[in-house]
């Protein structure tokens, strides 16, 4: 094997020196002068100088793919289309809507406010105001007190909106 | 998967069957209310303090009726309840006056049909008034009515209903209108509560230190 002095003078990145190489694969500290010069001579140091796989780039990505292709297949056929929890999950959605149609009738029976929403309860006429609604978004309305129930009410109705001339 | 699909098929009628058997588990029963004189929105808001805690209620508008769920014991007392409320429509005597109002220097100017409400009046600061026009209107509950009043004023509104637990009667939109230009010109529109027996007085301005003001005494008998 030749020296070290020998090979950093012989050594140009890209050689195929066969001296050269054997240097290389065996002197540590040769490899990391080279690899400084020319980083393909790792490659080159380990054999590595041909990549191409047997039979082209080609054949082999075929194969690969090949493989994936198997492998995704062999997954679909291990899983059945429609198994016992998709079945069950079904199932229960289509009961939960027969459920659910039947009972919303009942729901709407149980408001029977919402569609009253606007009357006032009975009960709470007792204190009914004389003007109950007025169509003016200005307008300030005052009650005055009485001294009872059978006293003259009064109702003072403040408008911007009414005309000048009253 | 048979037997799964037959178990499945168990839990959905086993939901629905509990569905349907809940009420008559209840012991409740259904009855339709439907009304001629009255709104079965009204009567709904009545008997809501006659339901059971299982007792529901659905208003069905179309035809004005009201289907109640409840116990059979307490159908019995909201059938009597709604029967008395959906009686003959009530008769009501309705009288309006239309008053204006100014403050002037001097003596008071009050006139001899206002006497019976001038006190009243005379606490809103205003001590000449001038009678507008006034009229009586024999009507009932539900029918609309009109009264033609002087110097072009008009009132169109709607009786609604009496109230029988505070005697009062809903006069509904009452729209008070004056002629102006061939057309008639809305002053004012409101929904009133009249206590039977009881006069009101409407004041309406424009501010509190207005000096006119058209007043509306108003009083509703049966």
């Amino acid at each position: 094997m030749i020296t070290c002095e020998l090979f950093r003078s012989r050594f140009t990145p890209g050689t195929d020196d066969v001296e050269v190489l054997e240097h290389l694969r065996a002197c540590e500290n040769c490899f990391a002068f080279a690899a400084q010069a020319d980083a393909d001579m790792l490659f080159r140091g380990i054999g590595g100088g041909e990549m191409i796989p047997p039979g082209g780039v080609d054949a082999f990505v075929s194969d690969v793919m090949r493989e994936v292709h198997l492998r995704s297949t062999e997954k679909i056929a291990s899983h059945p289309k429609f198994g016992w929890a998709r079945r069950l999950a079904v199932a229960a959605t289509l009961a939960a809507a027969v459920a659910g149609t039947l009972y919303y009738p009942r729901q709407q029976r149980v408001t029977p406010v919402q569609t009253t929403a606007s009357v006032q309860p009975a009960t709470s006429a007792m204190t009914r105001p004389v003007i109950e609604k007025y169509d003016s978004d200005t307008a300030t309305i005052v009650e005055m007190p009485t001294e009872g129930a059978e006293d003259v009410k009064v109702v003072m109705i403040f408008d911007e909106r009414l005309p000048a001339d009253l | 998967m048979t037997r799964r699909i037959a178990l499945s098929l168990f839990l959905a009628l086993a939901m629905c069957g509990a569905a349907f058997a809940d009420d008559a588990a209840k012991g409740l029963s259904v009855r339709p209310f439907q009304f001629k004189h009255k709104e079965a929105d009204k009567a709904a808001v009545i008997i809501k303090s006659l339901l059971s805690s299982e007792g529901t209620m659905n208003i069905q508008p179309a035809t004005n009726t009201l289907v109640v769920t409840d116990r059979a014991e307490n159908l019995k007392t909201i059938a009597a309840a709604l029967a008395q409320y959906d009686g003959e429509p009530v008769a009501i005597q309705l009288s309006v006056r239309l008053v204006s109002a100014g403050r002037v220097e001097g003596a008071a100017r009050v006139p001899e049909e206002l006497k019976d409400v001038a006190a009243k009046l005379r606490m809103l600061q205003y001590n000449s008034l001038e009678n507008l026009g006034s009229a009586n209107i024999d009507t009932r509950e539900g029918q609309p009515g009109m009264v033609e009043l002087e110097h072009g004023y008009r009132a169109d509104f709607k009786i609604g209903e009496y109230d029988p637990v505070t005697k009062s009667v809903q006069v509904i939109d009452f729209k008070l209108s004056r002629a102006q230009k061939d057309q008639l010109a809305e002053v004012l529109k409101t929904t009133l509560n009249l206590r039977i027996g009881v006069t009101h007085i409407l004041a309406a301005t424009r501010a509190a230190g207005s000096d006119r003001a058209v007043m509306l005494v108003m009083t509703a008998k049966r």
